[in-house]
C-alpha cells in the first residue's frame, strides 16, 4: 500500500524532477500520517498485517529521509515552493539542519515502531498505541522540515498533542493522570509562547517563509523587535526542553510502554533546542537574551547531573540526565554555538533512545558492578593530576584540530567537557588502581578527547553556511563564559573527588533535598492538585 | 470513646515479629527465586487467608467467580468434583451442590480492606495520603536498599531507622503536600525504633485485639520493599543472626499513622474507633469466600482426574535395560519436554530427573569475579565452595583490569560533569548499537567459561559421601550407561530483569551448568569411583560423566566435554550431541504451540536474542503435578511440560531417608513456585510484579511500574496471561509419589510445615500404587482415602 502511493506520488511528479526533489522529504511525514490512519482502521489486538506495514514504512521514510540527504548534497539548500499564501502554508525546507534532523528522527523512528511491534505484542489497544506512534512521528518530521512557520507551529502543537494521547495510554493509572496534566500545562505554555513567537516574527518580517525570514534576520533586519520575538522563542524552548523550575513532568513520564520514552527522550524533547537552532539568525539579535539561555541551561545541566547522581531507579535517572543534557544543549544555544547544539541533539537522541530500550538490563549492569572488586578512589592529589593531564590532552588534541581558530565559546565549551574526561583519568590515577587500569583508563580518555574534537569539527564544517557563526564575546559573554567555567570546573572537581565528601554526614541534608528535586515537582503538584483524590478518582 | 490501653512492650514485639513472619521473602532479580506468597499464611486453610488477605489488603484468593462458571458449563468441573471438595472442607454449615453453582454464575464481591489513618485522613482532607506516603516511603527505600544504581549512594546509618528518620528531618516534601511540621516530628521521634512504636501504638490508641491484622496491614501496605526486609531477615536466620529491618519499616509505617492521626484526630477519630474494633474481630471466612474454595478444591479435582487418566493409558515402554546413554535433568517442568523428546530419539537413550543442583550447595566466584553467587536451594546454606577462575592467573587477571577499566568508563557516561562529554563524544556510536539491537544481530552467547573447580578441595572421603548421598539420591546406583550427561538448566534471553527467575531455582537463581560441572568432576575422578566401590556402587570404567546445560529458551544442550577429555567416547558424544540436537527441534516445535507469535521450531531462536520481547519462553507457567516415581511410570506420557519429574525407587530407600529429603526439600520448592504462579494470577496486582511495558528497575534489586514508589515481586503479567488467555491454570500442585503411605504419613508427623502445606490444601498429596496409578489421596490429619480407577484417555484425546 505504501509502495503503491508513493509510485503513485512519483506518477504525479513525474516529468518534474526538481518540483518532485523539492518536496522529497515531505513524503516522510505523509507515509507515517499513511500508516498512522491504517493502524487505526486494523485491528487493536494483534495487528500482525498492520505492523508489518509500519515497519515497512518505517524504513522507507528512512530512505527517504536519506535521499533528501543525497538530494541536498547534490543540489545544495533550497525551499520547496509553498501550498498556501503569505509565507503561510505548507512547504518543505532541504538545509543540513533539516536534513540531519530528518535522518536522526526518521532513523529512531523505525527503531521505537520496530521494537514496540515486539514489545507490546498481547496489548489489548496495540492498534491505537501504534496509531498514535505513527502520527507523533509524522508531527515531529512535519516540524523539522517546516519551510514557513504556520507548519512549524502547527506541527509544534501537534506533537505534543499525539505524544499526550501516547503518555496516557492506561488511561487509568493515576500516577500517569499527574504526570500527564503536568505535561499538559507546560505544553499549552508552551504553545502561547510558541504562537506569540510566531505571530511576531510574521509582523517583524512580513513573511511566514523561513528561509526569508532568517536572510532577513542575517542583515540585521528586526533588530526592532528582535528581544521580543527571542523571548517567546526562548520561553517555548525552555518549557518544551524541561528546563528548571518546569522540567518535573518529563521525570515522571515513564508511567507509558518503554518505546514512547524512548521517542520521547530521543526525538521529541529536544524540539526546544531545535527551535533555538532553526531560529539561530533571530534569536542571535538578541545577546540578553541569549545570556538568560546560558544562565537557565546551564543551571539546569549541572542541576540536573547532580539529582540524577541520587536516582535510584534506572528510567528516572535517565530522565533526570534528559533533563542535565537538555540543559546543556540550551547552554550551548546560549553560547552561539549552535553547530554544536545540533551535534548535541544527535548524539543525546542516539544514546538515549538506546538507553530507554535497553533498560531492561540494569539488573545485570548493577550485578556486574561488583564483580571485580572494590573501586579504586581517586585522593586529591590523584584528581589535582588528572586535571594537568586533562588539560595537557586538551591542547594536544585540540591544536591537532585548530583551536586557535575556534571562538572562545567554543574553547570553553571544550574544557568543560575535558573537566569530564578528568574524572575518568582521576579514576585510573587512584592509590589503588593497578597500572593496566591507568594506561585503560587514559586510552579511554584520549580516545572520549580525540571524537570529541573529531566530532565538533564535522559538526562546524556541516552547518557553516547554515548556522551563524559565533559573534565575538563581549564583556556580557566573558562574564557568562567564567560563570560557566567555574561552575562547571567545580562540580567537576566535585564529581572526582565524589566519596570522599558525598558519604559526610554534613552532605546528607543535601543529598535528600537533591534526590527530590529540590522540591520543584512537589511545589507543581501542589499546584495543580495533583495529589487530590477528587481529581483522581 | 476512650480506649483501655493493655499493651505491653513484650506484646507489641512480638506482635510486631509476628507480622515480620506474615510477609514473604522476596530475592533481589540478580538471584531472584520464586516465594510462595502465602508462605506466613500456610498454617490456614484458603478460606481463612482470603479472609485475612481481604482484611489486610483486599487481596483476591481465587479466580474471579466466571471463571469457574464457565468450567462448570463446559464440562470440566463436574457435579461430583464439587460434592467431593464440599466433603473435603474442615468447617461446618457449608453451602451445598446447588447452591454453590448459583453462587458460581453470580460475582462475589471484591473484599474491601479496613481502612488504615491514612485511608481515613484521605477521605476527610481530599489529600491522596497513602499515595504520599507510598511515594514518600518508595524514596527513601529505593535510596536505602539500592545495590549501585545511584552513583551517589543513599547513607545507611546505624539501621534502616536511622537512616529513615535522617531522612525525614530534612524531607520537605510532606510539608508541601500538607502535612504540618512533619519534619520536627521526625526529629522527635524516639532513638530506637521499638521506643517509636510503642509511642505510636500508645498514641493511636492500639488495643491487643487489633494488633495482629493491622501491623499486617501496615506492613502489607509496603508492599515489595516489606519482602525486601522480609528476606533480610531470612539470610539472617539461615546465617544463625538476626535482622531488624523489616520492623524499622513497620516502625516508620506506624509514625506516618501517628502524625497523620495527629493532624486529622478530630475528623476521624471516631470513624478509627470502629475500625479498631473490626481489626479486634476474628479472622473468619464468609460464605463468599467458603464458596470461593471450594470451586477452587473443584476444579482442582477435576484437573487430577485428567491426570489420573494420564498414568492410567498404557503407555510402550521403550527403554532398553542397557542404555546407551543417560542424561539426567532438573526436575523442572521445562524438562519433561526435552526429556520426553529425548526418549523418542533413540530407544537406548534414558532420562532421569532429579533437582538441578544435582544435590552439591555450592556458594561459587565466577571467572574474574570477587562476588559469591549462592548456586543452591535458598532453603539451604552453601556447603562448599567454588571457582572457575582456571589455572590461568593472568587471564583472570587481564579479564579484572578490563572489567574495571569497563566499570570506570560506566561510571564516566554516569557523573554529573562527565556525562556531557560522554553523550558528545560517544553517542554517534549508539546509532550502530541501535541497529545492532534492532535486528538483534548480536551474536548469542555461549556457555564457555572455564570449567568450575572446588576450592578449597573437598578431603576425599568427604567427596566418596557426597557422591555417594547425591547418587542414591538420585536413585541412580546401578545400570550406568557408557555416557552420562548431567544437565543443568539456564535460560538465554537479553534485556530481561526477570532473567534469573528464568534459570534454575534450586540453583537459587543461577543457571545449573556450574554445579553439574562439579558433579561430574567429582564422579569422574578414579579415587572417588575406587571408594564408591567399597559402598556397592560400582561405576563401570568406561563409564564418562560429562556437564551440560540445557538452554531452556532455545531447547539447545551444551556439553561441556572438554572438561574431561576422553578419546574413548568421543564418537559417545558426537552420538549424544546428534540426538540432543534432533530432541531440540521436536521439543522447539511442541513449545511453539504455546507460544505467540511462533510458528515452529524455527521461530524459536530469535526469542532468545530479541530486546523487545517480553515473553521469550513460558518458563513453568501451567505447572500443575510432582511426581516422584521411577521413569517407566511418566514415560511415554504426554505431561505437557506441566509436572516436576523426581525420579525416586522407594524399593532402594532404606530407612526412607531420600524420601523424606525429597517431601521436604523439592516438594516444598515446587510448592513454592506453584503458588507463586498462582498467587501471580489470581491476585496479579498484590502478588504479581505488573506490567513489563512499565518496568523500571529500581535499586538493581527489583522493579516498580512506571513511576510507582512501591516495589512489585512475583511474575510479570506477561509471565502468566498471553495476552488473550491464562498461560497458567492457577492450581495448587498435586504431589504423586510412589512410596508406602506409612512411610510419607510418618514423615508428615515430623514435619509440622510441610505438614501443614498438605493438610491445608497448598499441596495435594497422592501416592500411587506399584502400577503407577494415583491410588490413595491424602485427605490431611494424617489420613488417606483410597481413588476409584480412572479410565485410560481416549487415544484420539490424549495430550
Amino acid at each position: 500500500m505504501i509502495l503503491l502511493s508513493l509510485r503513485r506520488t512519483a506518477v504525479i511528479f513525474k516529468g518534474n524532477k526538481a518540483l518532485f526533489i523539492a518536496f522529497l522529504p515531505f513524503i516522510a511525514p505523509v507515509i507515517f500520517m499513511a500508516l498512522a490512519v491504517t493502524a487505526f482502521r486494523g485491528p487493536e489486538m494483534r495487528p500482525a498485517g498492520v505492523l508489518k506495514k509500519v515497519e515497512i514504512g518505517a524504513l522507507v521514510a528512512l530512505f527517504v529521509a536519506g535521499l533528501s540527504a543525497l538530494a541536498l548534497v547534490l543540489n545544495g539548500s533550497a525551499t520547496s515552493p509553498l501550498i498556501g499564501a503569505s509565507g503561510l502554508g505548507l512547504s518543505v525546507r532541504l538545509d543540513p539542519v533539516s536534513a540531519v534532523m530528518l535522518l536522526l528522527v526518521s532513523f529512531v523512528g523505525w527503531v521505537v515502531v520496530r521494537y514496540a511491534a515486539t514489545y507490546l505484542d498481547g496489548e489489548a489497544r496495540q492498534g491505537s498505541f501504534t496509531g498514535w506512534l505513527c502520527l507523533t512521528l509524522a508531527a515531529v518530521l512535519l516540524l523539522v522540515t517546516s519551510g514557513n512557520i504556520l507548519q512549524f507551529a502547527i506541527a509544534w502543537i501537534a506533537t505534543s498533542r499525539s505524544l499526550h494521547k501516547l503518555l496516557l495510554h492506561y488511561p487509568g493509572r493515576v500516577s500517569a493522570q499527574r504526570a500527564a496534566r503536568k505535561k499538559w500545562v507546560t505544553a499549552r505554555l508552551g504553545d502561547v509562547a510558541m504562537i506569540a513567537a510566531m505571530i511576531l516574527i510574521f509582523i517583524t518580517y512580513g513573511t511566514g517563509d523561513l528561509a526569508t525570514i532568517l536572510a532577513a534576520a542575517q542583515t540585521g533586519q528586526g533588530a526592532a523587535h528582535a528581544t521580543w520575538i527571542a523571548v517567546a522563542l526562548a520561553i517555548a524552548a525552555i518549557l518544551k526542553s524541561a528546563q528548571f523550575p518546569m522540567h518535573g513532568w518529563l521525570t515522571e513520564v515513564m508511567e507509558t510502554p518503554t518505546p514512547v520514552s524512548a521517542l520521547l527522550h530521543a526525538g521529541v524533547i529536544n524540539a526546544g533546542g531545535f527551535l533555538l537552532i532553526r531560529f539561530a539568525d533571530v534569536i542571535i539579535l538578541s545577546p540578553g537574551v541569549l545570556a538568560v539561555l546560558v544562565i537557565i541551561g546551564g543551571f539546569t545541566a549541572l542541576f540536573g547531573g547532580l539529582v540524577m547522581l541520587t536516582q535510584s531507579a534506572v528510567k528516572t535517572s535517565l530522565a533526570w540526565s534528559t533533563v542535565a543534557q537538555m540543559g546543556f544543549m540550551i547552554l550551548q544555544c546560549g553560547l552561539a554555538l549552535f553547530p554544536l547544539a545540533l551535534l548535541h541533539i544527535v548524539a543525546h537522541s542516539l544514546y538515549k533512545a538506546h538507553a530507554f530500550l535497553a533498560s531492561g538490563g540494569a539488573v545485570d549492569g548493577v550485578a556486574a558492578i561488583k564483580r571485580p572488586g572494590p573501586v579504586a578512589i581517586p585522593d586529591g592529589v590523584a584528581v589535582g593530576r588528572a586535571f594537568v593531564i586533562a588539560m595537557v590532552i586538551y591542547s594536544a588534541v585540540g591544536f591537532a584540530f585548530g583551536i586557535a581558530d575556534k571562538s572562545p565559546q567554543a574553547i570553553a565549551l571544550g574544557a568543560i567537557l575535558i573537566f569530564g574526561v578528568a574524572y575518568l583519568l582521576a579514576q585510573g590515577l587512584a592509590d589503588a588502581a593497578p597500572r593496566v587500569l591507568t594506561q585503560r583508563t587514559a586510552a579511554y580518555s584520549a580516545a572520549a578527547a580525540i571524537g570529541y574534537f573529531a566530532l565538533q569539527t564535522t559538526a562546524e564544517k556541516m552547518m557553516a553556511g547554515t548556522l551563524p557563526a559565533t559573534p565575538a564575546p563581549g564583556p556580557l559573554e566573558w562574564a557568562l563564559i567564567v560563570l560557566a567555567l567555574f561552575s562547571f570546573g567545580l562540580v567537576a572537581i566535585a564529581q572526582a573527588m565524589f566519596p570522599l565528601w558525598a558519604y559526610h554526614p554534613a552532605a546528607a541534608g543535601l543529598r535528600v533535598h537533591l534526590s527530590n528535586g529540590l522540591y520543584a515537582n512537589a511545589v507543581f503538584d501542589k499546584l495543580l492538585g495533583g495529589w487530590s483524590t477528587k481529581r483522581n478518582s | 470513646m476512650t480506649t483501655l490501653n493493655d499493651l505491653s512492650p513484650a506484646f507489641l514485639t512480638k506482635t510486631s515479629d509476628t507480622a515480620a513472619r506474615a510477609i514473604p521473602p522476596v530475592w533481589p532479580l540478580a538471584s531472584s527465586v520464586a516465594v510462595n506468597p502465602y508462605l506466613g499464611q500456610s498454617g490456614e486453610t484458603l478460606a481463612q487467608v482470603g479472609a485475612r488477605l481481604g482484611r489486610v489488603g483486599g487481596v483476591p484468593v481465587t479466580m474471579p467467580r466466571a471463571h469457574y462458571n464457565a468450567l462448570i458449563s463446559d464440562g470440566t468441573i463436574t457435579d461430583a468434583d464439587i460434592t467431593a471438595a464440599i466433603n473435603a472442607q474442615k468447617a461446618d454449615n457449608l453451602p451445598q451442590l446447588d447452591a454453590i453453582k448459583q453462587a458460581a454464575a453470580t460475582p462475589a464481591m471484591t473484599p474491601a480492606p479496613q481502612p488504615t489513618i491514612a485511608d481515613l485522613a484521605a477521605k476527610v482532607s481530599g489529600i491522596d495520603w497513602p499515595g504520599i506516603f507510598a511515594d514518600r516511603f518508595g524514596h527513601w527505600a529505593a535510596g536505602y536498599f539500592d545495590q549501585g544504581q545511584a552513583l551517589w549512594a543513599a547513607p545507611r546509618r546505624r539501621s534502616a531507622y536511622d537512616a529513615w528518620r535522617q531522612y525525614a528531618t530534612h524531607d520537605l516534601t510532606p510539608e508541601i503536600a500538607g502535612l504540618a511540621a512533619f519534619a520536627q516530628f521526625a526529629s522527635d521521634t524516639p532513638d530506637t525504633a521499638a521506643d517509636a512504636r510503642a509511642q505510636a501504638a500508645t498514641r493511636l490508641g492500639l488495643t491487643q485485639e487489633m494488633l495482629e491484622t493491622y501491623l499486617h496491614q501496615l506492613l502489607f501496605s509496603l508492599g515489595g520493599w516489606a519482602q525486601v526486609a522480609r528476606y533480610n531477615l531470612w539470610q539472617a536466620e539461615l546465617a544463625e543472626k538476626t535482622d531488624d529491618t523489616i520492623t524499622d519499616l513497620l516502625a516508620i509505617r506506624l509514625l506516618w499513622e501517628e502524625a497523620l492521626f495527629a493532624q486529622y484526630e478530630d475528623q476521624i477519630g471516631e470513624r478509627w474507633d470502629k475500625v479498631k474494633a473490626a481489626h479486634g474481630r476474628g479472622v473468619l471466612p464468609d460464605r463468599d469466600l467458603t464458596i470461593n474454595a471450594i470451586l477452587q478444591e473443584a476444579w482442582e479435582r477435576a484437573v487430577q482426574r485428567d491426570l489420573a487418566r494420564t498414568f492410567a493409558t498404557p503407555a510402550p515402554d521403550q527403554s532398553q535395560d542397557h542404555p546407551t546413554l543417560q542424561a539426567a535433568f532438573c526436575i523442572d517442568v521445562r524438562s519433561e519436554v526435552f526429556r520426553r523428546a529425548l526418549e523418542t530419539v533413540d530407544t537406548g537413550v534414558r532420562t532421569l530427573g532429579f533437582a538441578g543442583f544435582f544435590g552439591l550447595t555450592v556458594s561459587h566466584k565466577g571467572f574474574a569475579s570477587d562476588v559469591d553467587e549462592l548456586r543452591l536451594p535458598v532453603l539451604l546454606n552453601p556447603g562448599v565452595s567454588a571457582t572457575s577462575e582456571g589455572e590461568n592467573v593472568n587471564a583472570a587477571q587481564t579479564a579484572r583490569f578490563k572489567a574495571r577499566a569497563v566499570r570506570a568508563w560506566g561510571r564516566f557516561k554516569l557523573a554529573a560533569v562527565s556525562s556531557f562529554a560522554f553523550v558528545e563524544a560517544t553517542g554517534p556510536i549508539y546509532a550502530g548499537k541501535l541497529v545492532k539491537d534492532a535486528l538483534n544481530i548480536a551474536p548469542p552467547t555461549t556457555p564457555n567459561g572455564p570449567a568450575p573447580r572446588l576450592d578449597p578441595p573437598l578431603p576425599l572421603d568427604a567427596q566418596i559421601n557426597a557422591a555417594e548421598t547425591i547418587l542414591r539420591a538420585m536413585s541412580l546406583t546401578t545400570g550406568f550407561a557408557r555416557l552420562v550427561v548431567l544437565a543443568g538448566h539456564g535460560a538465554n534471553v537479553v534485556n530481561n530483569p526477570f532473567a534469573s527467575g528464568l534459570h534454575c531455582g534450586a540453583c537459587g537463581g543461577y543457571a545449573g551448568d556450574v554445579n553439574a560441572r562439579l558433579l561430574a568432576g567429582l564422579l569422574n575422578d578414579p579415587d572417588v569411583r575406587q571408594g564408591l566401590g567399597d559402598r556397592d556402587i560400582a561405576i563401570p570404567a568406561d563409564t564418562l560423566f560429562v556437564g551440560a546445560l540445557h538452554d531452556t529458551t532455545t531447547d539447545t544442550m551444551t556439553l561441556f566435554a572438554g572438561d574431561h577429555p576422553s578419546a574413548a567416547h568421543h564418537a559417545d558424544i558426537k552420538q549424544a550431541e546428534a540426538w540432543f540436537a534432533q530432541a531440540g527441534v521436536l521439543t522447539r516445535s511442541e513449545r511453539a504451540l504455546r507460544l505467540p507469535r511462533a510458528d515452529g521450531d524455527s521461530d524459536i531462536d530469535l526469542r532468545s536474542r530479541d530486546w523487545a520481547e517480553t515473553r521469550p519462553e513460558w518458563a513453568l507457567a501451567g505447572c500443575k503435578a510432582f511426581i516422584a516415581a521411577p521413569r517407566p511410570r511418566t514415560a511415554g506420557k504426554n505431561l505437557g511440560g506441566r509436572a516436576f519429574l523426581h525420579d525416586y525407587d522407594w524399593k532402594q530407600d532404606n530407612a526412607f531417608g531420600v524420601l523424606e529429603l525429597i517431601m521436604t526439600a523439592p516438594v516444598v520448592v515446587a510448592s513454592w513456585i506453584s503458588l507463586q504462579y498462582y498467587g501471580s494470577t489470581v491476585a496479579p496486582d498484590v502478588f504479581g510484579s505488573g506490567n513489563k511495558l512499565l518496568h523500571n528497575v529500581t535499586g538493581g534489586i527489583g522493579v516498580v511500574e512506571g513511576n510507582g514508589s512501591t516495589l512489585r515481586t512475583g511474575l510479570p503479567w506477561q509471565s502468566v496471561h498471553e495476552g488473550e488467555s491464562y498461560a497458567h491454570d492457577p492450581l495448587r500442585l498435586s504431589v504423586c509419589i510412589e512410596a508406602p503411605r506409612d512411610a510419607m504419613t510418618d514423615i508428615l508427623k515430623r514435619h509440622d510445615a510441610v505438614r501443614g502445606l498438605f493438610d491445608n490444601r497448598w499441596l495435594h498429596l497422592f501416592a500411587m500404587d506399584e502400577n503407577g496409578q494415583m491410588a490413595w489421596r491424602y485427605e490431611g490429619n494424617l489420613e488417606w482415602s483410597q481413588i476409584a480407577p480412572e479410565a485410560p484417555l481416549d487415544a484420539t484425546a490424549q495430550g
